[in-house]
């Protein structure tokens, strides 16, 4: 998914204007780059589409279940809609993150056990389109 | 509504007890793990001490006859909901049809022997003599008085689709609440009345050497192998009253630990009694396992139990939050 | 001297001194009755000549307790119990009595001579226990003690008329049991439908009496 062509063309023509050298916008569903050289700007070709999934509320973030050896969601498995790919610890209790769709693992961003808020980036998934 | 598929199972209702029945003779029967029981019906809404089902022997099959939440603690079984793999410790909700099989309980970082499944609402089954709990000696309570078999239709108090929210965990207690001695499961003792009857050295190898859970144990004792336990001199006891945990020693020397289904009196000579906090540890240590006896005093023992308290009302407030939130 | 032992953390043992007899366990009673009304105590058990206290919720002072509970001995009058007799026809020997043999050869007595001492007393109730309906009963004759097997035996059925050291008792239904079997009966001892569910209760007598003996 990217912005309307209109609205890359205005950001476009602003960053040309500027001293800066490339551009980054992301967010739900965006992910626009524009790279500005001598007052040439050209759109980056987008890479693969990334979901990142981030903290429902705070608490401690769990790659694994305690009584499992294994990770959730290791990176480069396929995980399925509603499939619990992370755990929030909140004193003992356990809050499942899931999968929003069907996708593939990308990234564990956070660290296992640390400390995190609403909000926080935990895992990247490229999501699978078919 | 569930229907028990499988056709061998040591699987039995239980809540947390029958008290106040001593006096018939009534021992107090419940679960074996009182810890996980209460935490599952935590997780589903559920008052502590609703009755779920124990089971022992994997693995295990139930069909669920009509949308029902449920939760199951204990062992880690590599659960599944018509194959779909399940977390342990969480509350799910299942849709008429599906089949929930619960397999040989995985021993990767915690090993355990018996799981709960707990249904919305609790299981509903009559009480009697204030417990939903299975008597099996008086063939009383529970399902039928009776181990579960295939074909027996149980019903949750409260089934219903959507009715209250899942997707709740719990870290088990075995890592809120870790106890080890020399890289062995520990369990605290208090010595008991015969405990000063038994030589120096038995006394010391009761504490210092590994106990192995021998395959004659079960819900009514746990019959322990290692150092011969030796009396100074013949004791020969009247009846008396007894409560799971005491640790029996009979003419052989080996120590018979009375568990939830044991008599309510006896008269074998008592060396120590496991405290009430830690019945849970010994109600999961597998057939086969080690474990070590660990002494400890009085404040230690009322501090565990406040522990095991405080982490079930943690677990309470928390789980009630997060319902209210969502 | 009485002793007060510890049950873990779920139940305390007071034990009283001396031969174990009626007088005794009568004054176990009335302890029983008072102490059930402490806040304390959940539950108060007599077992024979001695009294568990099972806790609503184990007291961080135990010495306080324990004082008190010893007050409570000293104070404790006789409580005689109106009672039933119960009489119990009883097959000693072959099937219904496998260890009666066990029995003679620890007392060097005949078959007859042990079933004539089992069936003369009046067997006091003394309290229930061990499993649903069971009844510890006072009187036997010290010239049948037998002791508890070495090894316990994993099912005896339920009707079995065993001895266990200086004890006689009766089992209400099938369980395993360290006692030596000598003999059977038939008798409903417990319906948790009734109210109360156990068909004897404290203060109650028992006798046997011998239908049959197989040698």
């Amino acid at each position: 998914m990217s912005l309307p062509a209109a609205d890359i063309a205005r950001l476009a023509a602003w960053l040309a204007q500027t001293d800066l050298a490339a551009l980054d916008l992301r967010g739900p569903g965006v992910h626009l780059r524009l790279h500005h050289v001598a007052g040439t700007v050209t759109e980056v070709e987008e890479p693969p589409p990334v979901t990142v999934i981030t903290a429902p509320s705070v608490g401690h973030f769990l790659a694994a279940h305690p009584l499992h050896d294994h990770p959730l969601a290791p990176i480069g498995t396929r995980v399925a809609a509603g499939q619990a790919i992370a755990l929030l610890r909140v004193g003992p209790l356990l809050l499942p993150v899931t999968a929003p769709c069907p996708a593939i693992v990308v990234d564990v961003i956070a660290a296992p056990g640390a400390a995190v808020g609403y909000g926080t980036p935990l895992i990247a998934l490229h999501p699978l389109t078919d | 509504m569930i229907e028990i598929l499988s056709d061998t199972a040591l699987a039995t209702v239980q809540d947390l007890g029958r008290t106040g029945a001593l006096n018939w003779g009534v021992g107090t029967s419940g679960a074996m793990d009182p810890l996980a029981l209460a935490a599952g019906n935590i997780l589903l809404g559920n008052g502590a001490g609703a009755a779920a089902i124990e089971v022992q022997v994997f693995p295990f099959l139930v069909r669920f006859a009509e949308p029902c939440a449920f939760a199951l603690t204990g062992a880690d079984c590599a659960a599944s909901l018509d194959g779909r793999p399940l977390l342990p410790w969480c509350s799910a909700e299942a849709a008429a049809g599906q089949i929930l099989r619960l397999g040989l309980p995985a021993a990767a970082t915690w090993r355990a022997s018996r799981a709960y499944l707990c249904l919305a609402g609790g299981i509903d089954v009559p009480a009697v003599l204030g417990s939903r709990s299975t008597q099996l000696r008086g063939a009383f309570g529970g399902h039928d008085g009776r181990a579960l078999r295939q074909g027996d239709r149980l019903a949750a108090v409260a089934p219903g689709a959507g009715q209250r929210p899942t997707g709740l965990g719990a870290v088990p207690p075995a890592f809120c609440l870790p106890l080890s001695q020399d890289g062995l499961p520990a369990i605290r003792v208090l010595p008991a009345a015969e405990y000063d009857r038994y030589t120096a050295a038995s006394r010391a190898a009761f504490w210092g050497e590994p106990w192995r859970i021998t395959p004659q144990s079960d819900r009514y004792g746990y019959r322990l192998a290692g150092p011969t336990l030796t009396p100074s001199a013949p004791i020969e006891l009247r009846s008396h009253g007894i409560v799971p945990g005491v640790i029996q020693v009979p003419h052989g020397g080996q120590p018979i630990v009375q568990m939830r289904d044991a008599q309510p009196s006896g008269g074998y000579p008592k060396i120590g009694t496991i405290i009430e906090a830690d019945l849970w540890r010994l109600g999961q240590a597998p057939i086969g396992s080690r474990l070590r006896f660990v002494e400890t005093d009085w404040e230690t023992a009322l501090a565990a139990r406040d522990a095991n308290e405080a982490w079930l009302a943690n677990l309470a407030r928390l789980a009630d939050l997060r319902r209210i939130a969502t | 001297m009485t002793s007060i032992t510890l049950l873990g953390t779920t139940a305390l043992l007071f034990d009283a001194p001396g031969e174990t007899d009626l007088p005794t366990q009568q004054r176990i009673w009335a302890l029983a009755r008072e102490v059930e009304t402490w806040p304390e105590v959940r539950e108060a058990v007599p077992g024979m000549n001695n009294l568990m206290l099972v806790f609503a919720r184990a007291p961080r002072h135990l010495a306080a307790l324990e004082a008190r509970l010893r007050d409570a001995w000293d104070a404790a009058v006789p409580l005689p119990r109106e009672g039933r007799l119960v009489e119990l026809p009883v097959t000693y020997g072959g099937d219904a009595g496998p260890h009666l043999a066990d029995v003679v050869a620890h007392t060097g007595l005949t078959v007859d001579a042990i079933v004539a001492l089992h069936t003369a007393p009046d067997y006091p109730v003394f309290a229930l226990g061990s499993h649903p309906g069971y009844c510890y009963l006072g009187g036997m004759d010290p010239r049948i003690t037998t002791p508890r097997r070495k090894v316990p035996v994993l099912s005896i059925p339920g009707g079995a008329v065993s001895i266990g050291g200086s004890q006689t008792g009766v089992s209400a239904s099938t369980g395993p049991s360290g006692w030596n079997t000598i003999g059977s009966t038939t008798m409903c001892f417990f319906d948790p439908t009734r109210d109360p569910p156990a068909l004897l209760r404290p203060g109650d007598t028992i006798r046997f009496r011998a239908e049959r003996v197989i040698r």
